[in-house]
């Protein structure tokens, strides 16, 4: 017996709950047989929630064309085919089910699901139907995490063809938690500050100093509250100014109008203030001056994005920020509304040519990519991958259960980080895996900011490793890695290769 | 540009100041009267003799209580200059006009608060009303956006300047520990004995990126006054002259307020490049005629583009004079040998007038060879509307 095992061992001895649910572990499941085959309808909707325009998914002349050689289903859907319907029941001879069962009856109810490593042997092809196995690895003992007490389960499912072939696995944890007995988070953030320190600033914008409003500026405030960024332009040169003056410098004239801005610009200074922290920021604060397209520059906020991802000279594009509620009912002026102007980073034009291992380095980032997570793409990515748990579709049961609104589920995240990276390195980038860890929540109306570099690299072969993430104002929502294979290499032509042999065959057999 | 009428027939007589502390336990007022007394003490005149005072228009001491404190009985010029940290040398200058132009005779120039003790500039503007003056207006671009503090505005050029200019933090280190290594040696600066090291520099936590906490200059507590006369009757009191032998005040096109950023270019400052060109020019001297430089140094990186507008480096190239030592005392051109506000004190750049005073007599603790029979270059406030002088030995 090994020592984590003996260690085991004697916590079980004291721990007979522990006992049981690990009486399963290493027990492989009954075989459960996909109730449809590969499927071009599922693929396409997939494709669709996900805004993933790769061809080689659904069209078939481009697919033909392509590595695959044909239409191909999206990697990441590999452990959507074989899942159960909406009813959702469990089978108990499974023994991930039984140890669920055993959890849910303990008054651990709640689940989130954690990690989600996937390994593709190869793509799968419409018309095969799969079959699984799962084989329970691991039941943890009681941890006290953020969101409350509870035992992470872990297991992994086996992907093969109905004629035995081997095509992938999925190693799959989730946490089963008792809903309420999250960590609240007052006392740990006052913590953080140390005894008698002041309490970390109310982030609510509200709080933010107002501008000062005034006949010059009048014009720029009023275009903000209509989310419209207004440049001072001069009625009689066209001369565009900022910060505005009653009086053109170029060509003298008293008459000044504005110009509404595109919104698009680039970044040309930063400051990232950290201390001292006042009430209506959330610190540390991103800041930078933009030049828009236009020419003049203004300061805003830089949202969507994190610290590390300022880059001057990055492409930027304008939002708004309703900020401050009205002081007074119909005031115009300071004690009005207030809207201020933020830049987000622009989604990068997807790469239509997928790039070459050798013009590649290890280091090379990948571009900044902001997904702009609405109820439809939480609502329709569960549904798409077969997805029936609540908390993803039911906003009320979802805050039932004590989450602030429905939230992203495991699948779509791995659906997003996959188009995120073919989108950056082109259409025929290959998956060999994708591994993902979850982090704080996606809801509608945030905005995940997707960001990656290139880990590793064989310039031989073409393979690649990348690691990205996934940010959202609270934090990480998604890490991950992946392990790629570009052209330019020896593995991109093999894969070629294969499948136009196994294409040839299947012409064959038909 | 010919000279200007006072240059060189216009002195400073006499310095003084309080100690620099963080908590000075007494009215801002009483500052202003010991340092006023000091620097009277130090020229061995009556107070009755002054008829003049120049102060800053964020002064919160005005010109009657001082005058009364002081037992003037009559004043005939009292002016001020705007813009917070860029009015030292524009004080000194309304003074020496004011002296030649026979208004009168001796001139106080006067800075005095309790900037840690009281208000801190350091907190920024998040608690001044949303008026809608036109001054009030500008912060209307920044503020909403959480860029409230002095920090956070420099911050925004030294991101740029990085970018265009290679600069690096290690850079805006080497300032810092520069003027930290000759405070250590001089008593009256609150970090006497306390060098620090660019490691030290680099574990400091940020303030506003990219700037760190030994980025930014001191808030202090203090008080200091410099006497104005004519050379004539400079040379008739108790210390040798420090000649005016230029002075100017300078705002460059588009200027803000700390915060221009809105013309073509953000490296340089045009504002400091106007009184270099005039100081240049009415004094005849460039830049290999100064032994020694107090530049300002609220924050470490603006000391790298003032050298490169006074021509001691071309531009781009102040980090290469810095990272070779030039500014250290054995420098081509060493740079606030008090300490600077990174290391003496925080008095709004008054206290590196009095400085460049003790260089020019000879009398400074980390004295420059050939300063006091050369010539010492003063700068006010970088980023806004400033000034800055030229002192030299009378001979």
């Amino acid at each position: 017996m090994s020592e984590p095992e003996a260690s085991t061992a004697m916590r079980n001895a004291d721990d007979p709950f522990l006992a049981r649910l690990q009486e399963a572990v290493g027990r492989p499941g009954p075989v459960n047989v996909a109730r449809d085959p590969v499927n071009q309808p599922m693929i396409r909707h997939w494709a669709d929630i996900i805004d993933d325009a790769n061809p080689c998914y659904v069209d078939p002349d481009a697919a033909a064309l392509s590595v695959h050689g044909g239409i191909v289903a999206p990697p990441t859907m590999l452990d959507v085919w074989d899942k159960a319907g909406v009813q959702m029941r469990r089978d108990g001879a499974s023994p991930v089910g039984a140890v669920i069962d055993v959890l849910d009856a303990a008054g651990f109810t709640s689940t989130l699901a954690t990690n989600s490593d996937l390994e593709m042997t190869r793509y799968l092809r419409p018309g095969e139907v799969l079959e699984s196995v799962a084989r329970l690895e691991s039941v943890s003992p009681e941890k006290h995490t953020a969101i409350g007490r509870g035992h992470f389960v872990t297991w992994r499912t086996d992907y093969a063809t109905v004629e035995g072939e081997h095509v992938g696995s999925v190693l799959f944890r989730m946490l089963k938690f008792a809903p309420g007995t999250g960590r609240v988070d007052g006392p740990s953030a006052a913590g953080a500050h140390g005894a008698g320190a002041a309490p970390p600033p109310d982030p609510d914008p509200s709080r933010r100093p107002r501008p000062a409003i005034n006949a010059d500026n009048q014009f720029f405030w009023d275009g903000a509250r209509a989310h419209e960024l207004r440049i001072q332009e001069c009625n009689a040169c066209g001369a565009l100014h900022f910060p505005p003056s009653p009086r053109c410098r170029d060509c003298g004239s008293f008459s000044m109008g504005f110009r509404v801005a595109s919104g698009r610009g680039t970044l040309y200074a930063w400051a990232v203030p950290h201390h001292p922290q006042v009430n209506g920021f959330r610190y540390p604060v991103l800041t930078g001056l933009v030049e828009l397209e236009e020419g003049t520059r203004l300061v805003a906020n830089l949202v969507a994005m994190a610290r590390e991802h300022i880059r001057i000279g990055m492409p930027l594009e304008l939002c708004w920020l309703d900020s401050h509620p009205a002081l007074e009912p119909g005031a115009i002026d300071s004690r009005g509304p207030i809207t201020l102007p933020q830049f987000r980073p622009v989604r990068p034009a997807r790469c239509e040519s997928t790039r070459s291992v050798t013009e590649l380095e290890v280091g090379d980032e990948l571009a900044l990519c902001p997904i702009p997570v609405s109820a439809t793409l939480i609502v329709g990515g569960a549904l798409m991958t077969r997805d029936y748990f609540d908390v993803h579709h039911d906003r009320d049961l979802a805050q039932r259960r004590g989450s602030r609104d429905i939230f992203m589920n495991i699948h779509t995240s791995l659906g997003l980080s996959q188009r995120y990276l073919s989108d950056c390195l082109g259409p025929e980038t290959v998956f060999r895996d994708i591994r993902v860890r979850l982090g704080v929540p996606n809801h509608p109306g945030d905005t995940m900011t997707m960001s990656g570099a290139i880990t590793a690299l064989d310039r031989a072969t073409g393979e690649i490793s990348v690691s990205f993430r996934g940010t959202n104002e609270t934090g990480d929502h998604v890490t991950g890695t992946a392990a790629l294979v570009l052209p330019g290499g020896s593995e991109h032509d093999a894969i070629r290769a294969a499948s136009a042999a196994a294409h040839a065959e299947r012409e064959a057999r038909s | 540009m010919t000279a200007h009428a006072y240059a060189g027939r216009t002195a400073i007589a006499g310095i003084g100041a309080t100690e620099f502390t963080k908590f000075s336990g007494r009215s801002e007022l009483q500052l202003a009267l010991e340092a006023c007394v000091a620097a009277l003490d130090d020229a061995g005149l009556e107070p009755k003799r002054v008829s003049g005072l120049t102060t800053f228009t964020m002064e919160s001491n005005p010109e009657n209580e001082v005058m009364r404190g002081l037992g003037i009985t009559e004043l005939t010029h009292f002016s001020r200059v705007h813009h917070g940290g860029g009015a030292p040398a524009g004080i000194v200058q309304l003074a020496a006009m004011a002296v030649n132009e026979g208004v009168s005779d001796y001139v106080l120039c006067y800075r005095a608060f309790n900037e840690r003790s009281g208000r801190r500039f350091g907190s920024g503007v998040q608690d001044q009303p949303a008026g809608a003056s036109a001054e009030q207006a500008q912060f209307s671009w920044t503020s909403p956006y959480g860029l409230l503090t002095p920090a956070s505005w420099i911050a925004m050029f030294a991101s740029r300047m990085m970018h265009e200019h290679g600069v690096t933090s290690e850079d805006f280190g080497r300032v810092a520990v520069t003027c930290r290594a000759h405070a250590a040696t001089n008593p009256k600066a609150h970090f006497y004995n306390r060098p620090i090291t660019l490691d030290d520099h680099q574990s400091s936590r940020f303030i506003c990126e990219p700037l760190r906490l030994l980025d930014c200059c001191q808030e202090s507590d203090g008080g200091q006054a410099i006497l104005v006369t004519s050379l004539e009757r400079a040379r008739d009191l108790r210390q040798p002259p420090g000649v005016i032998a230029a002075a100017a005040q300078g705002m460059g096109d588009d200027q803000q307020m700390m915060r221009s950023w809105f013309r073509e270019s953000l490296m340089g400052l045009p504002e400091m490049a106007v009184c270099a060109r005039q100081l240049w020019e009415t004094s005849g001297l460039g830049p290999n005629d100064i032994a020694t430089a107090v530049l300002y140094d609220h924050f470490s990186p603006f000391v790298l583009p003032q050298l490169e507008e006074f021509g001691f480096c071309a531009p781009g190239e102040a980090k290469d004079f810095i990272r070779s030592g030039e500014i250290a005392l054995d420098g081509r051109l060493p740079v606030n040998t008090h300490g600077g506000q990174l290391g003496e004190a925080y008095i709004h750049g008054m206290n590196g007038i009095a400085e460049a005073v003790r260089q020019v007599r000879g009398t400074a603790v980390n004295q420059v060879a050939g300063a006091d029979s050369g010539h010492v270059l003063v700068t006010g406030g970088t980023g806004v509307p400033t000034s800055a002088l030229i002192l030299s030995n009378d001979r």
